[in-house]
């Protein structure tokens, strides 16, 4: 009983992690945001860095997704705008097992958004 | 116990060898609670000290942790503590277990993030680790033997406000708790905390000492009283600059020095802490 239990508890975790979220979209004003970093290339490595040390665990090495989380080299992510993919690793999704990263200064979530546009 | 809790860090110690990748969070708080609840799948081990200089030439105590936490779910995070307690001249022993949830109500991130916290605690009055602080009166300081014959249980539950503003994180923790062992009303304690990371930018190497990797802040916490005893009188106060070193992707160091504010207060808390955090579901 208590493994069937777990069992179901883990699936709809998990399955829950991948779904798509429609209603997941940021608000007009946040998706109309600019990348104030877009012209300094030299932060982008620091993105690659932030990638591999806070998302690489559930989207991949590679951006390319895992059964965690999803591809984030899909052209569904990359055609969002800076200010979506910005919003979304801001505020996360607990729904969805998506961490906030709004611990993160600002600054450093734009390099993973200038990362993500590398892809 | 004390032993059983020197193996167990060195169990943790032995986990940096595990090969897997799982960000650390950089909590720099060691009272005060923010929104940022654990990943779903990941586990962390963390062993953690509370040294405690009392007045009016009290015994010193040491009083180490051990805390288990898990992410369930994006919304829920679980965590076990195991106690202990050892003394300069009043002897050493376990002082309990504590079992606490962590809720978050809210899909995304907002102006003010609640998360609702419930715990269970089983521990003895000979508990020092001091995670946070209700009622009023300050520590009793018999011998530790005498003090774990008295058993007690109890409920805790805090709402946790934590705000995510210009770099900041701003938390405040409303604590309400209820001894079911004996009567006690309902006890009531605060906690509040401000921190940042010390640079904005991330560097484009790996680097163990930039400034990228620490979190630096402030948290004060105490008593205020319960339905029975509402007075500022034997209330402790505390203040404490805290610090967050992330010395590796999956390991994180701080360390605080708390001042007592009041009388009943102890003179010094001086906390150390490592925390370790993996993931235990893996990946294609």
């Amino acid at each position: 009983m208590n493994a069937t239990l777990s069992l179901v508890l883990s699936t709809a975790i998990l399955g829950g992690a991948i779904a798509h979220d429609a209603s997941w979209q940021a608000p007009a004003d946040a998706a109309a945001r600019v990348n104030p970093l877009a012209s300094r290339v030299e932060v982008a490595a620091g993105g690659k860095k932030l990638f591999g040390q806070r998302c690489s665990e559930c989207h991949g090495a590679d951006a390319r997704g895992t059964d965690k989380a999803p591809d984030l080299t899909s052209s569904e992510v990359q055609a969002q705008s800076d200010g979506e993919l910005f919003w979304k690793i801001s505020s996360g999704n607990t729904r969805r097992g998506m961490p906030a990263f709004s611990n993160l200064p600002e600054p450093q979530r734009w390099q993973l958004v200038m990362y993500l546009r590398s892809r | 116990m004390i032993r059983r809790l020197l193996i167990l860090s060195a169990a943790a110690l032995v986990l940096q060898l595990i090969p897997s990748r799982a960000a650390a969070q950089e909590h720099a708080y060691f009272v005060t609670y923010d929104h940022y609840l654990e990943e779903p799948g990941n586990l962390e081990i963390g062993l953690s000290s509370t040294s405690g200089l009392p007045r009016n030439g009290e015994s010193p105590y040491h009083a180490p942790w051990l805390e288990i936490e898990y992410g369930v779910s994006g919304w829920w995070t679980t965590e076990m503590y195991l106690e202990g307690v050892t003394t300069h001249r009043d002897g050493s022993g376990f002082t309990g277990v504590r079992w606490e949830n962590r809720f978050r109500p809210l899909k995304s991130e907002h102006a003010i993030n609640p998360v609702l916290y419930f715990e269970y605690e089983r521990t003895n009055e000979a508990s020092r680790i001091q995670k946070e602080i209700v009622g009023s009166g300050s520590l009793d300081f018999q011998p530790i033997s005498w003090l774990r014959s008295e058993t007690m249980h109890e409920l805790e539950a805090k709402l946790i406000l934590s705000s995510a503003v210009r770099g900041f994180n701003l938390s405040e923790n409303f604590i309400a708790e209820k001894n079911l062992s004996e009567d006690e009303g309902v006890e009531f304690g605060y906690s509040l905390g401000i921190s940042r990371p010390l640079a904005a930018l991330a560097s484009g190497t790996p680097c163990r000492f930039c400034a990228e990797n620490f979190v630096a802040g402030v948290e004060a916490f105490g008593g205020l009283g319960s339905t029975l005893e509402f007075g500022r009188a034997g209330q402790r106060h505390y203040i404490a600059p805290v610090l967050a070193w992330r010395i590796a992707d999956r390991a994180t160091i701080k360390a605080s020095v708390a001042a007592g504010l009041t009388p009943a207060s102890d003179r010094l808390l001086v906390r150390i802490g490592y925390i370790y955090e993996f993931s235990t579901r893996g990946r294609k």
